[in-house]
């Protein structure tokens, strides 16, 4: 395995399409117990401006991991052992809403590195739809815990 | 739900907690299936404590996941134009998570009207697993 550094930051890992699917939504809210009825009915979500049930604030994960089997690849290149994986921050600035049966691309770089006591890797990545508009940006900060 | 008016909240004001848990194994085994992260940390208790644990551990994710509910329960998450947060403890099965929300910061200003929220996940000790903030956009 690579020993992760500085030089990788800029980066590219797997850009990719993925399908939204409607179940893998309800999937989702199932699992994190969303019962707002905007998230379930059509007809409730459209009474507050949407055009479906849109996935949920935190639905990108889903997208992160279903839409790119290769993430354990990309990460052992980088020099980012995941046995030690800690997850520091998340955070997302919303544009659009995500909507079931949308086509998106998912495309991500590492913003940063800090290499320490703990070492340190930012990711940003910017989530698209078939417009080319964007929906979400995204930015995830991980340590990796020392030997 | 209930249209929440930029007027009618106030700097300081706490907005509807929820409270899930106790966690059991079986959630975070769901979870994973629903985001794709079956790190064996979350899902497998051997495994996890070849992996210098003492246990599994929930998933970050999970518990920000649950924590976005106090947002989307209060207010349309249409106008939500940012939801961060830091993790700051791990959780695991067994807590039970209370989930809470407290308006930071209200802003008017060239006719922009946003509003900061503060959340926090702790378990009934008071243990800190996630903290972090949503903003809200008034048109």
């Amino acid at each position: 395995m690579v020993q992760l550094s500085k030089d990788i930051i800029g980066t590219k890992l797997s850009n990719f399409e993925y399908e939204i699917g409607r179940e893998k939504i309800k999937e989702f809210l199932l699992a994190i117990g969303e019962e707002n009825p905007i998230y379930h009915d059509q007809e409730e979500a459209k009474k507050v401006g949407y055009s479906d049930t849109p996935a949920p604030l935190t639905f990108i994960t889903s997208i992160n991991f279903w839409g790119n089997p290769q993430w354990l690849d990309d990460f052992d290149k980088l020099g980012i052992d995941v046995k030690k994986l800690l997850h520091l921050k998340e955070s997302y600035d919303y544009v659009k809403p995500i909507y079931p049966n949308m086509k998106v691309n998912y495309s991500s770089q590492v913003a940063d590195v800090k290499i320490g006591k703990m070492n340190m890797v930012t990711l940003v990545a910017i989530l698209k739809d078939e417009k080319d508009d964007t929906l979400l940006k995204q930015e995830s900060t991980i340590i990796i815990r020392p030997e | 739900m209930k249209t929440i008016k930029f007027d009618d909240v106030n700097q300081g004001e706490e907005i509807p907690s929820i409270e899930f848990g106790p966690i059991k194994q079986m959630d975070l085994v769901r979870y994973a299936g629903a985001s794709g992260d079956f790190n064996p940390i979350h899902t497998d208790p051997t495994l996890a404590k070849e992996y210098g644990l003492d246990g599994t551990i929930a998933h970050g994710m999970y518990i920000m996941s649950q924590l976005s509910r106090v947002c989307s329960n209060w207010i349309n998450p249409n106008q939500v134009s940012n939801y961060n947060v830091k993790f700051r403890g791990m959780a695991i099965p067994g807590e039970t998570i209370i989930c809470t929300g407290k308006i930071k910061r209200k802003t008017e200003k060239e006719g922009k009207r946003t509003i900061l929220v503060a959340l926090q996940a702790a378990n009934s000790e008071g243990d800190i697993k996630v903290s972090g903030d949503f903003t809200v956009i008034f048109i």
